[in-house]
């Protein structure tokens, strides 16, 4: 890493801390505004979220970084190759819906598990594959698609939990995850559960592919212009295609671990709340973290203390969940505000350098 | 005519672009009311910014502009569209969506002209356009001409007009030259931008001829032909002398047969071009660019469709198979645009390895990684080699030098023993040093028994450098030649449209 790289992300850092610190200000006014203390508030946020002391709400904080880094991961390796897929979402809807589908299924213990995780995959493939095939092969924009697919994966999500998989005993939720078949929890009485570790171990191998392997570099290349993609003999809509399966794929897989990994209910609930927003918040993160797999693990820590933090907020300060949500929402914007001018700065000078912006 | 009245006079002008690049050295042209002025030269020579600047869209460094004798110092199109002159760019600037109608008046603020108004004007021009028609569903021949009547209803006295038959068919290009005729007897003024002599000569009143940002000289086309007019435009130069022993051909490594291949705008950029390119030899294509150049380059390497014809690569049939397929068997592309050859945020050692990545097994170890090892002993091999001035191999090959990010273009592509080298510009925008290295490289690549086919606009460099030359107009060839053989005027006037028999001919 050159010495102009290094300075680059150091003066990053410095925009971030003061975006933080412009979102908290903002946030403190609002909840001033309500009648409430911002101080007690924030520091409500701060001792229910990255409290070294108490090992429980740091497991919080890491159990909701958990899908955030996957759907994060999906955002920024389709970002590499230029593509701005935010089908994240119902990618992570398909892939719970399929690990649900496992669930109803008569099998013997051990396969519960690696049948839920492998569905769930593949569901998140498929729904990243056909938004993939309308992007290469008719070039509709895949904004379009895969806002629309996330959708439709919405929809079918919810016609599954109320008609074909509800829980006979809590019609408003699905069939549970058999106890067989769901990771062990790693903080006892928090929701962290070994889906952490896989996430890790998912995001650490999307940077080696992107960084380490043929398909990474073609990746990148293409993301960087088509014409020298075309130029080198990639070939750019196969590079994109995969992406867009890659990308489905670790989505579906964030979808599958919500239904394995997190307690206590295992299972998807009324208006599938558990699991939606899942892939926009990872489009905040996968911006914080500069579309870097690495940087992405970080940016879901701050991301997952907000969304932790949300609860003590409420209980310690009083501050109403609506507001919780408001100034929650406002650090968010404010956080992924340096890592968007970034990428769009890049993207711009991108294009200027093929010559498709003015003289 | 000389009694005619001055419209336009353009004193002194000097343009230096803010990288350095010299494009006017002090040029003065006058243009007079009821003329078709013609501005003739090679690509660089400055007919395009010298027409920005009096259209506005540019500033001149140095230098006056008097329109109808008074001084101005013109602020931006809009500026100059009201003082009355309006320039039609080589890329035109339509609303795709929008009705020939919509776009004609189109940004007209007061009253907005009716469509038996245009009608009036279509009729009194011959500018014929069918206004109800969206404009994305018209030829470019017919676009033009909405442009062209876009610039007559906001009453221009000068309009220029910039290289307006590249992408038109014989057809249009004859009611184009109705229409601007009879403009000129309704006292318009008409400039012409243009490389292509017979136009200057069937159309033109007076032309300038400009080279290297100088005025070579401004003459009544009635006065001059088209010898003297290739003369001017191409000039005398001091040829780079570089040693080369006399050529040893061997079998044919590359052949071109009857090759079509598709323009980005719709038609054909290449119309039935044949040749062979033995091994040993340097084979070089001349011509003015944007004649088909790059398209047949691109078609070589498999980035572009071919219509019809065949790619024989050491024998064998690639005309269906892909660019890695091509490359693998031999093939070095070096693009005309370092831009589209380098990835620019990626590092000086990825981007050693750019055109490997896809075939190179030693590239990637057992386990299915990327050998790191192997790609930076390459690029050190690279940039020892081809003495490449770097900062580090990590750091983007955005921030090295346009002569050293070329020099890695030209490293990477000659070090892949290939045994066809395809260069396309290879020295463009670098100075005296290393355009004399890269172009000494290549003459080495042929010595070792390499085929080279060099395309370039640069005719000292072809004709210095090649062995048999080519010369490309509207994507076809004019002739080929012997450079030793041929004289600086030939090749101009070959530039220029005419057929190397044409010439010959004419002389006997």
């Amino acid at each position: 890493m050159s010495a102009s790289v290094k300075l680059e992300y150091v003066s990053y850092i410095g925009n971030v801390l003061l975006a933080l610190i412009t979102g908290l200000a903002i946030g403190a006014i609002i909840i001033s505004w309500g009648g409430y203390d911002p101080i007690s508030a924030y520091r409500g946020l701060f001792e229910t979220s990255l409290n070294i002391a108490d090992p429980y709400y740091l497991a919080m904080t890491l159990s909701y970084a958990t899908p955030l880094m996957l759907t994060a991961a999906t955002f920024a390796i389709s970002a590499r190759a230029g593509v701005f897929n935010i089908g994240a979402e119902g990618q992570v809807f398909m892939g719970a819906l399929g690990a649900v589908v496992v669930a109803s299924l008569k099998l013997p213990d051990q396969l519960y598990l690696p049948m839920a995780l492998l569905l769930g995959i593949l569901m998140g493939a498929l729904w990243g594959l056909i938004a993939g095939l309308f992007k290469v092969l008719r070039n509709v924009n895949e904004v379009v698609v895969t806002i629309m697919l996330n959708w439709i994966a919405y929809w079918i999500v919810e016609y599954a939990r109320i008609y074909v998989y509800y829980d006979r005993y809590r019609p408003e939720k699905t069939i549970s995850m058999p106890r067989s078949g769901v990771l062990p929890v790693l903080v006892p009485g928090s929701e962290l559960s070994a889906s952490f570790i896989i996430a890790l171990i998912v995001t650490i191998i999307i940077y080696l592919v992107l960084w380490r392997t043929r398909l990474g570099y073609s990746i990148r290349v293409v993301g960087i212009g088509l014409k020298t993609a075309k130029y080198a003999g990639i070939n750019p809509g196969l590079t994109m295609l995969y992406v867009f399966i890659i990308g489905g794929m670790i989505s579906g897989l964030a979808g599958a671990l919500e239904i394995c990994g997190r307690p206590p209910t295992y299972a998807i609930t009324t208006g599938a709340s558990n699991i939606a927003g899942l892939g926009f918040a990872g489009i905040s993160v996968s911006l914080l973290g500069l579309n870097h797999p690495i940087f992405i693990i970080p940016a879901s820590i701050i991301i997952g203390a907000l969304n932790a933090g949300s609860r003590g907020m409420q209980i310690r300060a009083g501050v109403p969940l609506e507001m919780v949500k408001a100034v929650q929402g406002l650090i968010v914007i404010a956080l992924a505000v340096p890592g968007f001018t970034y990428m769009l700065r890049k993207w711009r000078i991108r294009k200027a350098l093929r010559g498709e912006t003015g003289d | 005519m000389s009694s005619r009245e001055l419209v336009v006079l353009m004193k002194d002008i000097v343009k230096v672009y803010p990288d350095g690049t010299v494009a006017l050295r002090g040029v003065n042209l006058e243009l007079k009311r009821g003329e078709i002025h013609g501005l003739l030269g090679e690509n660089g020579a400055g007919k395009t910014t010298l027409m920005k600047i009096l259209s506005g869209l540019i500033k001149p460094t140095r230098g006056e502009i008097y329109v109808k004798g008074k001084k101005v110092s013109l602020k931006n199109p809009a500026h100059a569209l009201s003082l009355g002159i309006g320039m039609v760019h080589q890329h035109l600037s339509l609303v795709p969506v929008f009705t020939a109608y919509e776009n004609i008046v189109l940004g007209l603020k007061n009253m907005k002209p009716g469509k038996t108004e245009i009608e009036k004007l279509m009729d009194s021009t011959g500018l014929k356009v069918p206004l109800d028609e969206v404009t994305e569903n018209l030829s470019l021949g017919v676009r033009q001409r909405i442009e062209i009547l876009k610039m007559l209803l906001r009453n221009v006295d000068v309009l220029i007009l910039d290289e307006p038959t590249t992408n038109l068919s014989p057809i249009e290009t004859r009611e184009l030259f109705k229409s601007l005729r009879s403009l000129k007897e309704q006292g318009k003024t008409i400039v012409l931008i243009t490389h292509k002599i017979r136009e200057i000569l069937e159309i033109t009143d007076r032309v300038t001829v400009l080279r290297k940002g100088r005025v070579v000289g401004s003459v009544e086309t009635n006065n001059t032909n088209s010898r003297e007019l290739a003369r001017m435009m191409v000039g005398r130069e001091v040829i780079l002398e570089i040693d080369k022993p006399p050529v040893r051909v061997g079998e044919v490594a590359l052949e071109i047969e009857d090759l079509h291949v598709m323009s980005d705008v719709g038609g054909e950029a290449v119309k039935g071009v044949s040749f062979d390119v033995r091994y040993g030899e340097i084979f070089g294509i001349a011509g003015v660019e944007g004649n088909g150049q790059v398209e047949l380059a691109e078609a070589i390497a498999g980035i572009r469709r071919v219509l019809k014809g065949r790619i024989l690569l050491g024998g064998k049939d690639v005309t269906q198979l892909s660019t890695r397929e091509r490359y693998s068997m031999g093939l070095s592309y070096i693009p005309e645009d370092r831009r589209i050859a380098l990835a620019m945020d990626m590092s000086v050692a990825e981007n050693s390895v750019l055109t490997r990545i896809i075939y190179d097994k030693t590239l990637v170890n057992k386990m299915g990684f990327l050998s790191f090892n192997e790609i930076l002993r390459q690029a050190m091999k690279l940039v020892k080699e081809f003495d490449i001035v770097i900062s580090t191999f990590s750091s983007p090959v955005r921030t090295l030098s346009g002569g050293n990010q070329q020099k890695l273009v030209v490293g990477r592509e000659l070090s892949r023993e290939p045994s066809v080298i395809l260069a396309v510009q290879p020295t463009r925008g670098l100075d005296v040093g290393a355009t004399e290295y890269i172009r000494r490289l290549l003459v080495k690549m042929r010595n070792k028994g390499k085929a080279v086919l060099l395309i370039s606009s640069d005719l000292d460099e072809v004709m210095g450098l090649s062995d048999r030359m080519a010369v490309m107009y509207n994507g076809r060839f004019t002739g080929i030649v012997d450079p030793r053989k041929v004289t600086e005027e030939e090749v101009g006037l070959m530039m220029g449209g005419y057929s190397i028999e044409e010439i010959r001919h004419e002389v006997n």
